[in-house]
Order: structure tokens, then C-alpha cells, then sequence
């Protein structure tokens, strides 16, 4: 452990990896009780569309794939709340015209490259220390966000509609979350990868729901539990050469089964 | 004398869906303290007419007033409690105590940075009691019955201190004997504190003689008479368009 840590690459996508965990893990609560799970996997794609733009045109990877994820964030949600969409279709058209528009980026750019493959499924290796300022920056703001509206988000999770006649404003609410959650997936594409990140924001809820506790102990639990899986998953990856990504999603599922079998009614 | 404005004003309210005529020139007026309720068949649009009066849906036409204030400039939401139809029906995994639902009742009110205060413990509290589901605090919400999880919701819109209640259908999901205790305290709620009721109901059968009004909505029509005179058979009958026989409960 103390030799593994002793790497700048690890100490990188641990300081990365723990960031992203407790901010997926705490935004992942929200969209898991609104039904929204496939929230994160169509972002997780449009991501990637910011990252083959990146790739094509010299521009940081990371700075596009917050741009592209913001943007087709607030799309769909424009869609969901003034067309009246089904969420599901909606995330459905996203995630594989996202992904078709990814790959002719990627075609046009001459080839699939080693590069995109740890943009896929996440890569220790691959955190700079300039990724690192950029999470930091945007994973503040996103927690700031987060826990200033706490209460208000909860609200909504459990009743829109009673929500708004409270006098919360709820429109306006919706499209921070999404945007918070936007700007978390794109964060996370370095560790985890586009093709993974969205079991690490929806596992966590669900496998802490299974315990029946109230919404602030569940958050708590979610949030350790995500800790804890990047940690190992992060350890497997350096001690087995494995994707990062796909080491902690491992963890996680180990988790839910686990969460499973303990509360089996 | 002192001025004492109409808590809710409706004047001339008409609303369409689609080529579909759900309410027409609606006019309806409640005051502080009244203990009203709304009947008429399903589908007359009852619902529709408290979904207005809590700016869920925007008349085709007419005015709505909260208080004297018309209802887009209408910010005091916290004066309003507001219990939907479906509100005793909650998946039953979702991760909520009892006490974390009753807090809602207080989140307008704290703002953001808003931590709980004194004020605030106080009101959960003493709504929890009121309600008496101050002994399920700790359950999730949904574990309970459905009579518990409707009174957890008033919880809930008490929290806020509200000076008029809306409750929307209080009977879906509960039995007859938790129905009658909840009317019961209903009733109470209104007596006690001086909060004006409005519910909604099918079942004519639970309103109370003292009743100051009660409307009747189906579809393009409201009334508004007083109790004896509207369930006299032959109204009922005008009303509900087939002969109909009023049964009384005696509760």
C-alpha cells in the first residue's frame, strides 16, 4: 500500500478517484430515486464526443468533454420539461447518436488510438496534474452546489409536484442537477471511463437503499461505500495492470451483492 | 371591522386540455376558517380545480388570487398545504423517515444555508404530534399503512404552518375506520387552530353538517349551496345525472 502510494501517477488518481467517488456517490442518490439512472450513462457518451473533438483538434480532452456533456445536459432536459418527452426515449436517442457521432469524430481523426481506449475504461496512468486542477475547480463548485441545495433536491426526489407548491423553484433545480451531473461524468472519464462511470453514480444509491434508512443515512452510506470501491478498484489496478475503471465497477458490484444478500427479505 | 381577505378567489376561470372542456366559468371564494369540501363524479374535474389553485396548471382564462395576490405574483406558498391524491401511495424502498418527510413542511421556509432551527425542530415536532405519528419517526415512510403515510403527509403541509389546507381524495388507499378518524381531525385542525379546510371527496357520506360550504364540480358546472340543500335527493340526482339516494353514515 505505502509502496503504491509512493508513485505520483497513484497518488494522482487516488486524490482523483476519492473526488469523483464522493461526488458521484452524493448526485447519483438524486437521479437513482427520480428514476433517472440512464442519466449518466447517455452523458458518460456525449462525453466521449467531447474527447474525440479534444483528440481531432489538439484541445484539452477533458475541457471538452465538460462542454459537450454540459450542453446535450441542459438538451435533454429542455426536451424532458418543455416538450414533455419521455425521459427514457430521450437518453435513448442521446446515448447512441452521441456515440455514432464519437466514432466519426474518432474514423476522421485517422484511427482508434491507445488514448481513447483509457478515455473507454479508464486509466491510473493517465491523470495529469492539470486534469487534477480542472476536477478540483469544477469538483467544488459541484459539491458547493450539491450541499447548498441538499434539502431542496430531496425534496423533489420525493415529490415534484408538492415541491413546487411549496414554492421550490424546480425548473431551475433540475437543470443544476443535471448540470452538476454532467460536469461530474465528464470529470470522471480519466479513472473510470465513459463506458463504466454510470455504475459508479448509480450502484452506490442502490446498493445503500437495500439497508432501509432514511435518505440523509443512506446518502452517508452511499458515499462510503463509492469511497471504498475506488480505493480497491484503484489497488487491483495497480497490483493486476487492469483498466481502473473496470476494477472499480467490480468492487461495486461485489458491494450491491453483497448489500443484497444482507438485507434479502 | 377589520379587513380579512379571501384566501382563495377564483372569478371566471375556464380551463381546456387539448379540444377538451375540463372547467368552465368557475367562480369560487374561500375565507379564513372555512371548512369546505368539493364533491362530484370522477373525471368532473375536482382534481384539475385544486391543480389550478396551486398554479400546477394555468386557466385558459380568468383570475386566480392567494390571498388577495394574484397567483403569478403569489411568492407565500407557505401559507398553502397542499396534500395530493396520490400522496399516500410511496414506493416502498424509498429511503425516507418519517421525521425527514415532515421536514419538507420546512425546507421553503429555511432557505438555503438553512441549517434547522429551534423554530423548525419546534413545528416538526409539534405537527408529528398533532398527527400523532410521533412514536413512527424513525420508520420509513414507506412501511406504513396507508392511513399513517396520509397522516404523515398533513404532517408534512402542518409543518409549514399553513393557514389553509388542501387535501385532494384523503381516501384513496385507506380504510373506512382510518378514514372517519381523519376526517375527525380534519375537523379538529379547523376547529382548534383556525385553519380553513378544503378537501376533496366522493363519498358524500363524510361530510359534516356543519360544513360552511361545499362545491360541486362536474365538468362545466359549480355550485355552491349549502349542505342541506345539496343533498337533498333531488339535487343530487341533477347533479350526478341518475337517480341517486343519499346514505347517511351517522359518524
Amino acid at each position: 500500500m505505502v509502496e503504491m502510494l509512493s508513485y505520483p501517477f497513484m497518488q494522482r488518481a487516488f486524490i482523483a478517484g476519492l473526488m469523483i467517488a464522493l461526488l458521484a456517490a452524493m448526485s447519483g442518490s438524486f437521479i437513482v430515486l427520480r428514476r433517472y439512472s440512464l442519466l449518466s450513462e447517455t452523458l458518460a457518451h456525449v462525453s466521449l464526443v467531447g474527447v474525440s473533438v479534444g483528440i481531432l483538434f489538439g484541445l484539452s480532452p477533458l475541457w471538452m468533454a465538460v462542454v459537450a456533456s454540459l450542453i446535450a445536459s441542459w438538451l435533454i432536459e429542455y426536451l424532458r420539461s418543455v416538450h414533455g418527452m419521455y425521459s427514457d426515449s430521450v437518453l435513448a436517442i442521446f446515448l447512441s447518436g452521441s456515440l455514432a457521432l464519437a466514432i466519426v469524430i474518432v474514423s476522421l481523426s485517422g484511427s482508434f488510438n491507445a488514448s481513447l481506449f483509457s478515455y473507454l475504461f479508464g486509466s491510473i496512468l493517465s491523470v495529469s496534474n492539470d486534469d487534477l486542477m480542472i476536477m478540483g475547480f469544477f469538483g467544488s463548485l459541484s459539491m458547493a452546489l450539491l450541499i447548498l441545495f441538499f434539502k431542496e433536491l430531496y425534496f423533489i426526489a420525493f415529490d415534484e409536484e408538492v415541491a413546487r407548491t411549496s414554492g421550490i423553484r424546480v425548473p431551475l433545480l433540475n437543470f443544476m442537477l443535471v448540470s452538476i451531473i454532467a460536469v461530474i461524468i465528464a470529470l470522471s472519464i480519466r479513472v473510470v471511463g465513459t463506458l463504466l462511470i454510470g455504475a459508479l453514480m448509480v450502484i452506490p444509491p442502490v446498493a445503500a437503499i437495500r439497508f432501509g434508512m432514511g435518505f440523509f443515512s443512506t446518502t452517508l452510506l452511499s458515499i462510503a461505500i463509492a469511497l471504498v470501491c475506488v480505493v480497491a478498484g484503484l489497488s487491483l489496478s495497480f497490483f493486476f495492470s487492469l483498466p481502473s475503471g473496470a476494477a472499480i465497477v467490480l468492487c461495486l458490484l461485489v458491494a450491491f451483492i453483497f448489500a443484497l444478500v444482507v438485507n434479502r427479505r | 371591522m377589520k379587513f380579512s381577505p379571501s384566501l382563495f378567489d377564483v372569478r371566471d376561470v375556464n380551463f381546456t386540455r387539448g379540444d377538451n372542456e375540463i372547467l368552465k366559468s368557475v367562480n369560487l371564494t374561500i375565507l379564513k376558517g372555512e371548512y369546505c369540501a368539493i364533491i362530484g363524479p370522477n373525471g368532473g374535474g375536482k382534481t384539475t380545480l385544486i391543480r389550478l389553485l396551486m398554479g400546477l396548471e394555468k386557466p385558459t382564462s380568468g383570475t386566480i388570487k392567494l390571498f388577495g395576490t394574484d397567483q403569478s405574483k403569489f411568492r407565500e406558498w407557505h401559507r398553502i398545504g397542499y396534500v395530493p391524491q396520490r400522496s399516500a401511495l410511496v414506493d416502498a424502498t424509498f429511503p425516507a423517515t418519517v421525521r425527514e418527510v415532515v421536514a419538507m413542511g420546512r425546507y421553503a421556509r429555511r432557505g438555503i444555508f438553512g441549517f434547522e432551527s429551534l423554530e423548525d425542530i419546534g413545528a416538526i415536532e409539534e405537527s408529528m404530534e398533532q398527527m400523532g405519528v410521533s412514536d413512527l419517526r424513525d420508520r420509513l415512510i414507506g412501511h406504513l399503512s396507508g392511513g399513517q403515510r396520509q397522516r404523515v403527509m398533513i404532517a408534512r403541509a402542518l409543518a409549514s404552518h399553513p393557514q389553509v389546507l388542501i387535501v385532494d381524495e384523503p381516501n384513496t388507499g385507506v380504510d373506512v375506520e382510518s378514514q372517519h378518524r381523519f376526517y375527525e381531525l380534519l375537523r379538529v385542525l379547523n376547529k382548534s387552530k383556525g385553519i380553513a379546510i378544503l378537501f376533496i371527496t366522493h363519498d358524500v357520506g363524510v361530510i359534516a353538517e356543519d360544513i360552511s360550504k361545499l362545491f360541486f364540480v362536474n365538468q362545466t358546472l359549480l355550485l355552491s349551496q349549502t349542505p342541506q340543500e345539496m343533498l337533498r335527493c333531488d339535487s343530487m340526482s341533477r347533479l350526478y345525472g341518475t337517480p341517486a339516494h343519499v346514505v347517511s353514515h351517522n359518524h
